[in-house]
């Protein structure tokens, strides 16, 4: 199979996640109705389905560690995060939930998503078994969404402060870095399962050649995306807290003055 | 004394200072005159490190030299770039922001004055340190960046090395004290009213550049340790030939070394923030993304250091991940490059001395840039890299832009703090010898390094071309000497009888210029109400006010009552330098021992006791916790109690790792044995160290306690910080117990 057949063939129609998105945005139409925040969760759905069903889940189903990762990126910061922003301003969230979702603990999902998720066992057994696999995704999602609840709750009371929203996704930022950077320079295997695939596609002739891949420089680049993307798109959000921040408006009193 | 001498001393000495003039200046705590020690100290190094640069200069300015001889050569170039970065450009930087920055938030002082001297006085110490070595005839000579093998004993067995290494640690700790007090200064001491979102564009950059040092200069202070050790006990962090890493040296340095340029440059694009606006009688254009953009440098400067290392052949996914995030810095210089070029758009400019050096740092930093930009495409990385090419790309950085921007800051604040105007016309001579000068120096490098110049070569041979570009370089340095020597002048002449300044004499809008020039010792008599970014310019036109900006508090201040206490804030800043400290210790240990060395192994360790000795740490920060309740409860009985247990638990943990040091020793295991045994003494020695200056200070805290201190209301912060820190010594020690003892014996099973 060469890259364009392999491009085109590999999208697969799953109807779990089928399900789940379309569950989703019932429930939202529901909700809310119609308005223009739907264009959010739309894409994040969109952005979800992508990346469970095109060559891009095919890849990373056992062959590369790095498509994996991406994966791994746009379920835990891309999906939650737009779907975040498609709720209106204002809507309260249910106060159990609310009080549970304390700073550290946002934060220490946001993070420790990433740092358990690729413990060598807990990696291998995700790509082994198609329960554990799902298990992941749906945790990734959840934790995801646990990590943006502090930047993007949808009644601002309930948002962390923005200066903090900065320390907040620097220190997020730092933790990927260094696991990124373990990643990148170790000479161990974190996904044993990639390193020798059972080609269900025949298209190891591809990655290995046309590709220019091999186990190690799939790693590699596994950990170059935690390292340096994944930190590009906290300081993105970097960016809206430090707009959040300076639009905020002069007190009335002052303003008088 | 001489006269002029007897002159300049009335001109900055008071009567009642003249009569102990030698303590008035080398005792002071004050900001102002730290500040200006560090542009005096700063100055002489910059003559020592222009006088290398010049005899450089002269033994390249003809092909087949021999005015100096190669290994002369070697620690010329070496000297001049350790000299030039550690000992004139952030000096100059520290110095302008301690004079600067209390004055701009309108504070009596730094947080921590004597902090502040202390840091001030270790870069003389750190200077005499660097020259001691080149002045018995053992300077290092191994390129300012130090490249393993190159730095160790097999190759540079002199003690330049060391000096060297001990003077940038040195120099390293007064940084890292530096910023620790401008971030407190700048988050605890501000006036009422000058909110974050008011902060001039000067105090912001230096507050973020603070940020920078913290997270920068601890990782070159690992990397230091570990080649000292290297040198200093025969270990082999860095020797290929004992399966060290001369690789690992390059990551950990550049990882310091690209923060770096930007610690320099961006105190010089704050002063250049300040200098334009002034000078074209307009706001700033865009306050909020040449403060943003800060932002983003400051994360993206520390991600990119890779990029400093293409030629070493890291493999093409690391090549591809670097060269495209290097890239993305252009565009948050670029957003600074435009406005501050929009500010000048239909202002009213006044080309001053401060002005045109501004202007000039505009050009000459667009073409720094657009090459350092060319160094980011891979395959023309390879072809400049360690070419004149790569020599004149940052010295376009550094003394185009970096320089220029100081000297313009000179001329700018120089009325302030003498209180005398500066010569313009000497100025405008300086500028355009400084001008053509650089220029002529360095616009033909990019020329020479086109034509396959390579750097630090001590002579070259007569090919087409090389020599007459190299002649034109050198005699162009000399224009420039001829500059600098002209900015030394006007300064001497103008502190003689330059004219009076009075308060604000640039009609300038930040609070600097609210007070006399030069300000008393307590700053302000006085402050201009602070609704804006710029309360100079509401006060002198009450009918057209800037916009307020934002509420007028943000809860940082300790004056709104909810403020965060200056010493907890110290506190964290420090914790976090030593964050990056011991973050690089463990990622050097883990590189080392993810795949086992050959020798002893960390199975070669107790796990169980280690255990044991553990868990008596980690109790000890219960501990102190109820220590620190007790005293809030007043009861110093118990506070003193629960201290002894800490300090109890703490000694016996230390005696536990003595314990195991023995166990090690008696099998014949040294620091030196292998791998394991120098990452493993390195990182658990350096957490002992911590633990045993943590003991130290619990100590000191239990005598204040017998001894009454703290029954004072409220009571002292010393007992609350030893407690932070010590709660930090233990998360230190669970990563280490875990990367060190636990990992291992797991690592096969995970």
């Amino acid at each position: 199979m060469n890259t364009t057949q392999f491009l085109t063939s590999q999208w697969v129609l799953s109807p779990v996640a089928l399900a789940c998105a379309g569950v989703g945005l019932f429930v939202y139409f529901r909700r809310f109705g119609w308005n223009p925040g739907a264009w959010w969760l739309i894409a994040a759905a969109g952005v979800g389905l992508v990346t469970l069903m095109s060559p891009l889940g095919a890849l990373a189903e056992g062959y590369l560690f790095s498509a994996h990762m991406l994966q791994h990126i746009l379920l835990l910061l891309a999906v939650p995060g737009l779907a975040m922003m498609a709720i209106p301003a204002g809507t309260r969230t249910p106060r159990g939930v609310a009080r549970v979702l304390h700073p550290a603990f946002c934060w220490g999902c946001g993070v420790g998503a990433m740092w358990i998720w690729h413990v060598p066992v807990l990696c291998d057994a995700a790509a082994a078994s198609h329960a554990v696999s799902a298990v992941q995704t749906v945790s990734l999602l959840a934790m995801g969404a646990a990590f943006w609840w502090q930047l993007l709750a949808p009644r601002e009371a309930e948002r962390i402060a923005p200066l903090q929203g900065v320390v907040y996704l620097a220190t997020a930022c730092a933790a990927c870095t260094a696991l990124g950077i373990i990643f990148t320079f170790s000479p161990i295997t974190v996904c044993k399962a990639y390193v020798h695939p059972v080609d269900r596609l025949g298209i190891e002739a591809m990655l290995y050649g046309t590709w220019g891949m091999n186990a190690a420089r799939d790693q590699q680049v596994g950990g170059l995306l935690m390292w340096v993307p994944m930190c590009l798109v906290y300081l993105g959000a970097i960016f809206g807290q430090l707009a959040r921040w300076y639009g905020a408006p002069a007190e009335p009193s002052t303003a008088h003055a | 004394m001489n006269e002029p001498g007897e002159a300049v001393m009335e001109a900055v000495l008071d009567p009642a200072q003249r009569e102990h003039y030698q303590l008035a200046w080398l005792s002071t705590v004050d900001h102002k005159r730290l500040g200006i020690l560090y542009i005096l100290t700063a100055t002489v190094f910059f003559v020592a490190g222009g006088l290398e640069a010049l005899t450089m200069r002269l033994q390249l300015a003809v092909p087949n030299n021999h005015l100096v001889a190669p290994d002369t050569y070697n620690m010329l170039f070496t000297m001049h770039g350790t000299t030039m970065i550690f000992l004139v450009v952030m000096p100059l930087v520290f110095g302008f922001g301690n004079y600067l920055i209390p004055l701009q938030i309108g504070a009596r002082d730094m947080a921590f004055p004597r902090l502040n001297a202390f840091s001030f006085w270790l870069i003389p110490f750190g200077g005499i340190l660097l020259h001691f070595s080149l002045l018995i005839g053992q300077g290092p000579a191994m390129g300012w960046f130090a490249y393993s093998p190159l730095n160790e004993t097999p190759y540079q067995s002199q003690l330049g090395v060391d000096y060297w290494d001990v003077s940038l640690l040195v120099l390293g700790i007064g940084s890292v004290g530096t910023a620790i007090n401008f971030i407190t200064t700048v988050l605890c001491m501000r006036a009422p009213g000058m909110t974050l979102r008011r902060l001039p564009l000067f105090t912001w950059m230096s507050f973020l550049n603070s940020f920078l040092v913290l997270a920068a200069i601890p990782v070159l202070n690992a990397a230091l340790v570990m080649l000292l050790i290297d040198r200093q006990l025969d270990t082999h962090f860095f020797l290929p030939a004992e399966g060290g890493s001369p690789i690992l040296w390059q990551h950990i340095f550049w990882a310091f070394g690209h923060p770096e340029v930007y610690i320099m440059v961006l105190p010089a694009f704050g002063m250049i923030s300040e200098i334009i606006p002034v000078f074209s009688r307009k706001p700033i254009f865009g306050y909020e993304f040449v403060a943003g953009s800060t932002v983003a440098i400051m994360f993206l400067s520390l991600g990119v250091w890779a990029h400093h290392m293409f030629t070493v052949g890291m493999g093409r996914p690391m090549d591809v991940f670097f060269a495209a995030s290097s890239m993305l810095i252009a565009i948050p210089t670029g957003v600074k490059v435009l406005n501050w070029s929009a500010t000048l758009y239909k202002g009213r400019i006044r080309l001053n001395t401060p002005m045109l050096y501004c202007l000039a740092f505009l050009v000459h930093f667009l073409c720094g840039g657009i090459t350092g930009i060319s160094h980011a495409i891979v395959p023309l990385d390879w072809q400049t890299h360690n070419s004149y090419y790569l020599v004149a790309h940052f010295h376009y950085v550094a003394v185009g832009s970096i320089l220029f921007a100081l000297i313009a800051a000179l001329h700018y604040w120089f009325p302030k703090m003498s209180g005398r105007m500066m010569s313009e016309k000497l100025g405008k001579l300086s500028f355009w010898l400084m001008v053509i000068g650089f220029n002529g120096t360095f616009l033909i490098q990019h020329f020479l390094g086109l034509a396959g110049m390579g750097r630090r070569i001590y002579t070259y041979p007569d090919l087409p071309g090389w020599g007459w570009m190299n002649m034109v370089s050198t005699v162009s340095a000399f224009f420039m000497a001829a500059g600098a020597i002209v900015i030394l002048w006007n300064v001497v002449v103008s502190l003689l009888s330059g004219r009076v300044a009075g308060d604000n004499p640039w009609e300038a809008w930040t609070l600097e210029w609210a007070t006399t020039s030069p300000p008393p010792e307590e700053n302000f008599d006085a402050l201009p109400p602070i609704r804006s970014r710029r309360p100079m310019w509401d006060d002198a036109n009450p009918d057209r006010p800037d916009p307020v900006v934002g509420p007028e508090h943000d809860g940082m201040q300790k004056e709104s009552g909810s403020g965060i206490d200056k010493h907890f804030c110290a506190m964290l800043a420090f914790v976090v330098s030593e964050t990056g400290f011991f973050g690089t210790l463990i990622l050097a240990f883990l590189y080392f021992n993810l795949a086992p060395q050959p020798g002893p192994t960390a199975q070669v360790l107790d796990l169980g006791r280690t255990l044991f000795f553990s868990v008596c740490l980690f109790a000890s920060s219960f501990t102190i916790w109820r220590c620190e309740k007790a005293l809030h409860r007043g009861n110093i009985g118990m506070m003193v109690m629960w201290l002894t247990l800490t300090i109890t638990l703490g000694l016996t943990f230390i005696a536990g790792q003595g314990l195991e040091y023995g166990n090690l020793m008696g099998n014949g295991m040294r620091i030196g044995t292998n791998l394991f045994t120098t990452t493993f003494f390195t990182l658990t020695g350096f957490h002992g160290i911590h633990v045993i200056v943590g003991l130290l200070m619990l100590m000191i805290v239990l005598g204040l306690a017998m001894a009454g201190d703290f029954r004072l209301k409220p009571p002292p912060a010393a007992l609350a910080m030893v407690s932070v820190y010590w709660h930090f010594v233990d998360v230190v020690w669970v990563l280490v117990l875990t990367v060190a003892y636990i990992l291992p014996h797991f690592v096969n099973h995970l």
